[in-house]
């Protein structure tokens, strides 16, 4: 029996060519991108699969309270650890302390090459369950060792046999190879992580490490745990959670609260805002699942559309099969297997679709999205998905085509009744009801982008480069290397800063100044400077001066932003002084020399964060800022560059970013987004006016008599395109009048995440409203001008 | 006796006046009975037949055929009925266009859930029986009427039914292709197959062995 239904099904598919491929190449359309989404958010929702233990890894994470606003991350003090260690091991299977994941320079004879990865403690390796595949597991014993990934060690080695070598890193210490770790996949939070060096060698290499042993105030580490057995994360999350400010007064006043982020958390949920967990990128996933479930359903309407707009050819069929004994339910199962066979049809074409752009997809989403041929459970899942396709796309046409009586369809007196079109225009609607949303929601997420790349970012970002210099090697030599830069001809400026221009690496507190108001708790961002930073980034000053040369006291003197003027609510802060407000060994009080225009270090959606930029005494700086030659090309410029970097550090792998493309990045998670969502849009409305095509030929071929009649009465082609055109282009209105406060309410909700955001204006309602009619018209115009162009004589004769 | 109706009434309201299709219908059929319906346009002949066939309802009145109360019964009850003592034969063929003479023939038996192999072999019996072998593979397009209507015929005696309710079968026919329709019918009543036509033509109706008329809805 099911053969004879695919064969009927089939031999239907063949007969209207037209018909089924806007049928299945809809239908694929939409399976296609609903399967790309879905491999999507496999992808996002498996992120860390990686561990076994999973479920019981977490980070430690800290809330303090600065004036009332609740600020939380990673960062953790030192001395955490001794404190966790000493009363609270029966808690944790493991307790790692970790290092971030920082640039450092690999050197093994000539080859250098700078890599990412983390200092950290002995057990790092089998905590990260770590495939070992040279050398052992407890790699990290000895103080002098380093673990390097597969990839890692093969730059640094080639086909030699890493373990036993030595690398000098940094250009400063030798480091022993004890170790050889595949790479971790790419869906995975330590990902980056080329090395791992014991975390002994840190404290010992850095001074500031070693001195922050005891600082409960220096939130500059990172802790790993993984939870024992008996224990849940909630439980462990209240037992820690006044440890640090119970054991250290000096940084009660900030009520910092310690607890557990899930790993589960780290990747999707790991946004805070005043200590609530608020999502992250939880709301892409369950955007674009949306965006899937809407897609897969506008190309479903089309199916069914057609089928029952075509119900007048199968009625026929119906009767018969009736009159020779069909049950219903044997026709609703004949339907339903057509059904089937269309959405298998389509399936096949979808995966076809998905294989051929999933290399574009994965470029666009960042992602390394393989088709999963071999994944019993996705063809398992992909089984379920064409058949509740088939039900979603079939059960209306067969529940409908199958209520025909026999008696009515064979006499030939077969009339759809009134309203018999009733659901198709409700459907037709639905389609463009969110056809119109997607097209409103993705004009105002690229005018969001748009507006926030608009604003001005305070320095001068065009032709910068910034140069890491992670290294020892570089102290002392600021000075020199600036005229050599200089002397070179491919710079105008350089200057120093230890952090990148577009981020801010350091905060600080913990001062006084005259007319501190009482309790104010206050909280700068940092930056170590040379002078001739303002000069480099094209920064203006815009009260006092810049930093000189030719002042020695400049050594103490610091640059703030305007915010930072308002912030500490100094109506002259020229000549005002920063003091450090601890009593026992307190820093020298700064000066402030200047204030500087603010300029976006942060989030370009978010104000400008308060800040300082204090003269660098100790090089503490990160990288080198040059302003290029304008004179010369940009590619001449890092020739010239590289060449004088190379002279003075041959050892040091030269790396460069241009700061505009740094800054551009800001924008990419938004700019994913649009992108996507604006090919997901064009999709949307290819189906729905592929499904509108198909209607307007049915209802022009169902009114071919009526067409005629009316052109012999003397109708001109205008009227008759008006009589049909008409119908479609009232659906496509009332559809714009729903999609407009839909859109809006959700995209205001949207908007509301960005401090820094884009004015609705009623114009891009409109401009949907406009553009959505317009594509109706053009679609519904083909087949409406081709009916009413035909002559009348003919169409007349066979009916 | 095959069937017998009692004082049946069908209507339709329309603007608010009862507008009978059917009128105190009294109809006794014999099994071996060849019967034809006659009457103008409208009377009700092809609504009788579709009582008669189970593809019609009606409003008031007793229907019993083979001793079953089909005024009583249940849809599915009722189609299973129908499935195993009628057949239909239509003035337009009604043969499904997508499907072969053959699949057409088959098309009874997949409803009746009949096997495989006996299928092939009742519809290769009824392909050789009217002589339609050479066309088995063919659409029905690719047929004249009288092919078509001879496959309308076949399939519906391919379950065997009692009874075949033909409506107006030599409608669309010219006058040979009908008389050898009509000749057929003849043959298959005498075989005993129980025959109901409704017609338009004395000719036709003389090969039957009863006429019933009909006008505006009664048995005259």
């Amino acid at each position: 029996m099911i053969k004879n239904y695919l064969k009927i099904a089939w031999r239907n598919l063949v007969k209207n060519k037209a018909y089924s491929i806007i049928n299945v190449g809809g239908l694929a359309l939409g399976m296609a991108v609903t399967l790309i989404i879905g491999l999507w958010l496999a992808d996002e929702l498996s992120h860390d699969n990686y561990f076994s233990q999973k479920d019981r890894m977490a980070q430690v994470l800290q809330s303090q309270t600065f004036n009332q606003n609740v600020g939380t991350g990673p960062a953790i003090p030192r001395p955490l650890e001794k404190a966790l260690r000493d009363g609270y091991m029966d808690n944790f299977k493991y307790l790692i302390m970790s290092s971030w994941t920082n640039d450092l320079y690999l050197k093994f004879n000539e080859t250098s090459i700078s890599r990412p990865g983390n200092f950290m403690q002995r057990e790092a390796p089998e905590y990260l369950e770590l495939e070992i595949l040279k050398g052992e597991k407890d790699g990290l014993r000895e103080i002098n060792s380093i673990m390097l990934s597969e990839s890692t060690a093969e730059a640094l080695f080639g086909k030699q046999d890493p373990i036993g070598k030595v690398v000098k890193a940094s250009n400063q210490y030798d480091l022993m190879v004890t170790g050889v770790f595949k790479d971790l996949p790419y869906n995975n939070s330590f990902r980056d992580i080329d090395y791992l060096i014991p975390w002994d060698k840190y404290v010992s290499i850095q001074e500031w490490v070693k001195n922050a042993e005891d600082n409960w105030g220096n939130n500059s580490f990172q802790m790993f745990v993984q939870l024992a057995d008996n224990v849940s994360m909630d439980q462990v999350s209240s037992i820690i959670k006044d440890v640090k400010k119970d054991l250290n007064e000096d940084t009660a006043e900030f009520n910092p609260q310690l607890f557990l982020l899930p790993m589960k958390d780290w990747y999707l949920r790991s946004n805070f805002e005043n200590g609530k967990q608020v999502g992250g990128r939880i709301k892409y996933v369950w955007l674009f699942g949306v965006i899937g479930a809407f897609v897969l359903l506008l190309a479903c309407i089309n199916f069914m559309n057609l089928s029952t707009a075509r119900s007048e050819k199968r009625a026929k069929e119906v009767g018969i099969r009736k009159s020779i004994g069909s049950q219903r339910n044997q026709l609703i199962n004949q339907f339903l297997s057509e059904s089937f066979l269309v959405v298998l049809f389509a399936f096949l074409m979808a995966i076809f679709i998905v294989v051929l752009s999933l290399t574009g997809f994965n470029e666009l989403a960042r992602k390394e999205i393989d088709f999963p041929w071999a994944s019993t459970k996705f063809w398992l899942v992909s089984l379920g998905f064409v058949l509740f396709t088939s039900l979603l796309a079939g059960s209306y046409p067969a529940l409908y085509l199958s209520s025909f009586r026999p008696v009515d369809v064979l006499k030939g007196t077969y009339q759809s009744g009134k309203y018999s079109g009733l659901p198709r225009k409700i459907l037709v609607v639905l389609q463009f009801t969110v056809s119109v949303a997607f097209i409103i929601g993705t004009v105002i997420v690229m005018q969001q982008i748009n507006f926030a790349k608009n604003r001005p970012v305070g320095y001068d970002r065009e032709g910068l480069i910034q140069i890491p210099t992670f290294s020892q090697d570089f102290s002392g030599k600021t000075d020199l290397m600036r005229t050599e830069f200089l002397n070179s001809g491919a710079i105008v400026e350089m200057s120093t800063s230890s952090s990148p221009t577009t981020r801010i690496w350091s905060n600080r507190s913990g001062y006084t100044w005259e007319g501190k108001p009482e309790g104010f708790q206050e909280d700068l961002a940092w930056t170590e400077v040379s002078p001739e930073y303002a000069k480099s980034l094209n920064l203006k000053i815009v009260e006092g001066r810049d930093f000189s040369r030719e002042f020695a006291s400049d050594s103490m003197a610091v640059l703030i932003n305007e915010t930072a003027k308002r912030y500490l609510g100094m109506e002259n802060p020229v000549g005002m002084l920063l003091k450090d407000d601890d009593t026992e060994d307190p820093d020298p009080p700064l000066k402030i020399i200047g204030v500087v225009e603010d300029m976006i270090a942060q989030s370009p959606y978010e104000p400008v964060k308060q800040g300082m930029y204090v003269f660098d005494r100790f090089d503490n700086f990160s990288y080198y800022n040059m302003r290029l030659n304008p004179n010369q090309s940009a590619s001449r410029n890092i020739a010239v560059i590289e060449q004088v970097f190379k002279e003075h550090f041959p050892d040091i792998p030269f790396e460069y970013d241009f700061v505009d493309a740094e800054y551009a990045e800001k924008f990419a998670a938004e700019e994913r987004v649009g992108t996507l969502s604006g090919i997901f849009t064009a999709l949307a409305i290819l189906i729905s006016c592929l499904g509108l095509f198909g209607l307007t030929s049915f209802v022009a071929e169902q009114r071919t008599k009526e067409i005629g009649v009316r052109k012999v009465l003397g109708a001109s082609v205008f009227n008759v395109w008006n009589m049909l055109s008409k119908d479609f282009l009232k659906l496509v209105t009332i559809s714009c009048f729903i999609a407009v406060p839909i859109s809006y309410y959700v995209m205001n909700g949207w908007l509301q995440e960005y401090p820094y955001r884009v004015i609705l204006k009623w114009w891009i309602f409109a401009l949907a409203m406009i553009g959505a009619l317009g594509i109706t018209m053009l679609t519904v115009s083909f087949q409406a001008i081709k009916a009413a162009r035909s002559n009348p004589i003919k169409s007349l004769r066979t009916e | 006796m095959l069937l017998q109706l009692n004082n049946i009434f069908k209507w339709v309201n329309s603007g608010g006046q009862r507008i009978f299709l059917l009128k105190d219908i009294n109809l006794e059929v014999q099994e071996g009975e060849f019967i034809s319906v006659m009457g103008p346009s409208g009377s009700g002949k092809s609504t009788l037949l579709n009582v008669i066939g189970m593809l019609d309802g009606f409003e008031e009145g007793e229907y019993t055929f083979l001793d079953e109360p089909v005024h009583s019964l249940k849809e599915k009850h009722r189609a299973n009925l129908y499935k195993e003592y009628i057949g239909f034969v239509f003035q337009q063929y009604h043969l499904l266009d997508d499907l072969t003479v053959q699949e057409n023939l088959e098309m009874p038996l997949l409803y009746k859930k009949i096997k495989g192999t006996e299928r092939k072999a009742m519809v290769a019996d009824m392909l050789d029986r009217f002589n339609i072998v050479g066309k088995k593979d063919l659409f029905p397009a690719q047929l004249s009427g009288g092919q078509q209507q001879l496959v309308g015929i076949a399939r519906a005696l391919i379950s065997s039914p009692k009874l075949i309710l033909a409506d107006e079968p030599t409608g669309n026919l010219n006058s040979s292709q009908g008389e050898e329709i009509m000749a057929l019918f003849k043959q298959l009543n005498d075989e005993g197959v129980t025959i109901i036509q409704v017609t338009h033509s004395e000719k036709n109706a003389a090969y039957g062995s009863r006429i019933i008329n009909l006008l505006d809805g009664r048995m005259i």
